[in-house]
């Protein structure tokens, strides 16, 4: 931190908030809400008069509330930059630190909040993780028990420069504790809490285990944990050490924390899973590994970047595996706990590699993206005839359209992702997608079921999941029925009502209408819109009284192959149980049913010599087959 | 030890049965085994967290002979303490569904019913906290068909309730824990101190 307050190149200002993040990778404009320390930055020097003189004491909350501050601090003598901050909730307006501050002049109470808007090119988000409550868990006696402490407590007791410069101490009686217990998973891995297992606290007890021992050896120290897990480099080594220096490891979650009202000792009654026993054990002190959790504002910051979140609250990366640094927005990067609890050392890899994203940005002229951009045909819009609509701009996950009744609707080229929403929803078809054009998808529907179409599946395939799922489907050797046809578009928002009623229209037997899990969209809430209209075609071809079966919707992942062939057998199933007359007559009958809801199909751009195109490639196909 | 897959294994009889449906989400972590009040205070022996972990790995025998799925009385003071939320008592009452219809016969004394002055009033039905007890239809000598209180004995923890309400001692717990026989064992007490 003092490195990068010495860096010329570096700006680093505290006690800011941003309000709001505007416009698009190279481009943003943010605004920033610095707020007034009341102190002037430009004449303090950091002496710490102010807090000498101070007589208002609050509770500190550095220290874990566990030792008192004045009203003129700051948070913690290594701060940057060392510039003090008068606390006006809690300032009694002496101006006792006025005084004190003499010829400096630096303490001034008529501050205000300072908002600026800057130009920024990318932005990195690095806000960390808070921590879980365990008061909620009535069981362990936290807030109840004096002696029952959590991990921060801990680690601010065992600080040299905390409250007690190192000593641990009973927080009931100011003794040094001769036994130790340390219990993890408190609130992690609990579907009553927190269902996800926050990575570090293993290491971290083991740690903090090892500190104790070192520094009072002779304390009696025991870890009850679920599992221990040490998967990095040379943890395991770690976990090996803090065994050679006889610190316990009971595996087990103990059930309740009881306490000597008199001695505040407390009784852990915990079973020992690997004996198959209940051992109850008396305890000086309990430590209490809580979970990590998404930081208290963190819904608030999520919608003022416009970055998604993944079930449990954490920042959504662009890709969990390939672009884990990378925010679905572009130009918005990830560092840290926020994309989900981390080490020390994947938080640094991941700052880093932030860093380096970034910086790429800021050294490009010119910043490539996706080709299958939303391109408008302002004459086909008809917000620009005064109608009220809008559907596009509600269907766009990253605020890319704008929308404004009396005027076509605008792409913003640079915030488009291509997922293609706007173009499914588009009543009118005004909007178009490069490279997966209706033209061009009606095209590829019509070759594929130029022959004896009624035997066929057609499936509607999203390009990151439902098609990662069929292609693993073929590598992995998973049969499924050759009558299946897949087409891929880049989300299942893509997939236009119109093509549905276009394969039935040409006589398909069935339809599979498929893409990501809800949490797994890369659109961040395309599979959302994708799903709506899926559910409404189902409803329609109900009342059609199609057969069930005909027309399918399924969620599958890119690690599903074993579902993505399942689905199509079972397809296949439903298809040879009715009987062939019947299926036939269905589908006569159905037909002009969709063809009603087709008329406007021909007026779009490029459908008509497209098909016209098609049709003579088809036959001419046919003929060298036949 | 039989596979997981097959729907006939021991996991999949015991999920199929309403209130065994979480479990194999339990990773042992042994909280409703210290939580467990008949485990501390009774019976070592008793342990819920190796019962789910023999009903996962179809150790079919060992779990139908368990102490556990015979003495659990289901107060369900581990229910909220799982953090896998996982119904203990529900899956401990599907194993013992399982090991009744294997053959196997509770060590408990379960309440008996005495049909010639039952009067199917349904108080009983109404106290049981297992739903041991039903109304049937039975065939009784020298009153025709009428419906008598019946208890399962799979499910009749032995509490003695449904002696305790009836208002015609037709139903109650046999042996020593008559009326009768508590009647007497008071008795006997009394009797002692005024011979003191």
């Amino acid at each position: 931190m003092v490195d990068a307050a010495r860096q010329p190149l570096i700006e680093v200002k505290t006690f800011t908030e941003v309000e709001k993040v505007e416009g698009f990778v190279g481009n943003f404009k943010v605004t920033l809400r610095e707020k007034s320390k009341y102190v002037r930055a430009d004449r303090c020097n950091g002496c710490g008069a102010c807090t000498k003189a101070c007589p208002v004491e609050v509770p500190n909350y550095f220290e874990m509330n566990l030792a008192p501050r004045k009203a003129a601090y700051v948070p913690m003598s290594q701060s940057v930059p060392l510039i003090y901050t008068i606390d006006m909730d809690a300032c009694i307006h002496c101006y006792k630190c006025v005084e004190a501050c003499g010829p400096l002049e630096a303490i001034d109470f008529s501050m205000t909040d300072v908002v600026t808007e800057e130009e920024i090119g990318a932005i990195v988000v690095a806000t960390g993780f808070g921590h879980f409550d365990p008061s909620v868990m009535e069981e362990y006696g936290y807030g109840r028990f004096p002696n029952v402490i959590t991990s921060m407590e801990m680690e601010r007791l065992n600080n040299s420069a905390g409250p007690t410069h190192g000593k641990l101490i009973r927080p009931s009686d100011g003794q040094a504790p001769k036994s130790l217990a340390f219990i993890n998973c408190v609130g992690s891995r609990d579907k009553r809490y927190i269902e996800s297992c926050s990575n570090f606290c293993c290491m971290y007890s083991i740690k903090n285990a090892i500190l104790v021992k070192q520094m009072h050896p002779g304390t009696d120290v025991t870890v009850y944990y679920i599992d221990i897990r040490t998967p990095s480099k040379g943890y395991e080594e770690f976990y090996d050490r803090a065994r050679e220096m006889g610190i316990k490891f009971v595996q087990g979650r103990p059930a309740e924390i009881t306490e000597d009202p008199v001695t505040h000792n407390l009784f852990i009654n915990g079973e020992d899973i690997t004996l198959g026993k209940v051992v109850e054990r008396e305890f000086d002190m309990v430590m209490l590994n809580q979970a990590a959790v998404p930081q208290p504002d963190q819904n608030h910051m999520s919608s003022v970047l416009n970055v998604a979140q993944s079930p449990g609250g954490w920042f959504m990366e662009y890709h969990p595996k390939l672009r884990p640094m990378d925010s679905p927005t572009d130009g918005i990067f990830f560092a840290g706990a926020c994309q989900g609890p981390k080490d020390i050392p994947a938080s640094v890899a991941q700052g880093s590699a932030a860093a380096a994203r970034a910086s790429r940005i800021l050294h490009s002229k010119t910043w490539q993206i996706e080709p299958t951009i939303a391109v408008v045909w302002p004459d086909r819009c008809v917000s620009a005839q005064g109608k009220q609509c809008g559907l596009c701009e509600k269907a766009c996950p990253y605020g890319s359209i704008i929308y404004e009744t009396g005027k076509a609707a605008e792409v913003i080229t640079a915030k488009c992702h291509g997922c293609g929403g706007c173009v499914g929803e588009c009543p009118h078809d005004a909007i178009t997608q490069l490279h997966y054009t209706d033209a061009q998808i009606l095209a590829q529907i019509r070759t594929l079921l130029a022959t004896e179409p009624e035997k066929k599946i057609l499936t509607l395939r999203c390009h990151w999941c439902s098609y990662g799922g069929a292609d693993l489907a073929g590598t992995s050797h998973f049969e499924y029925s050759a009558n299946e046809r897949g087409i891929k578009v880049m989300c299942s928002a893509r997939m236009d009502s119109d093509f549905i009623y276009e394969a039935y229209r040409l006589g398909a037997g069935a339809v599979l209408y498929s893409g990501c899990h809800t949490q797994d969209c890369h659109y961040i809430t395309g599979q959302i819109v994708g799903e709506k209209r899926a559910k409404r075609l189902a409803t329609i071809f109900e009342r059609m009284n199609m057969s069930p079966g005909r027309f399918r919707v399924e969620w599958i992942s890119a690690a599903e192959g074993d579902k993505y062939a399942r689905v199509v057998n079972e397809m296949q199933a439903t298809l040879d149980a009715i009987p062939e007359d019947e299926l036939k007559a269905e589908i006569e009958r159905i037909k002009p049913e969709v063809a009603k809801r087709l008329t406007r199909l021909p007026n779009v751009p490029g459908v008509v010599p497209s098909m016209q195109h098609i049709d003579k490639v088809v036959d001419v196909m046919l003929q060298e087959v036949a | 030890m039989n596979n997981i897959d097959d729907p006939n294994s021991l996991a999949n009889r015991v999920k199929a049965i309403p209130g065994g449906e979480m479990l194999l989400y339990c990773y042992s972590c042994g909280t409703c085994t210290s939580k467990c009040m008949i485990q501390t205070k009774q019976d070592e022996d008793f342990n819920p967290r190796r019962l789910i972990r023999q009903a996962v790995f179809g150790l079919e025998e060992e779990a139908y002979n368990d102490t556990t799925t015979w003495l659990c009385s289901a107060c369900d003071l581990c229910y909220p303490a799982c953090p896998q939320k996982i119904h203990i008592s529900g899956v401990i009452n599907a194993v013992k569904q399982l090991a009744v219809e294997s053959g196997i016969k509770t060590s408990l004394k379960t309440a008996v019913v005495d049909t010639s002055t039952c009067v199917a009033c349904g108080l009983c039905v109404a106290v049981c906290p297992y739903e041991a007890i039903k109304l049937v239809d039975t065939k009784l000598a020298f009153r025709g068909m009428l419906p008598v209180a019946t208890v399962d004995p799979a499910k009749c923890m032995g509490c003695g309730l449904c002696g305790a309400v009836c208002r015609s001692t037709s139903i109650g717990l046999p042996e020593e824990y008559t009326d009768a026989s508590v009647m007497h064992e008071l008795w006997s007490w009394l009797d002692a101190e005024e011979a003191q």
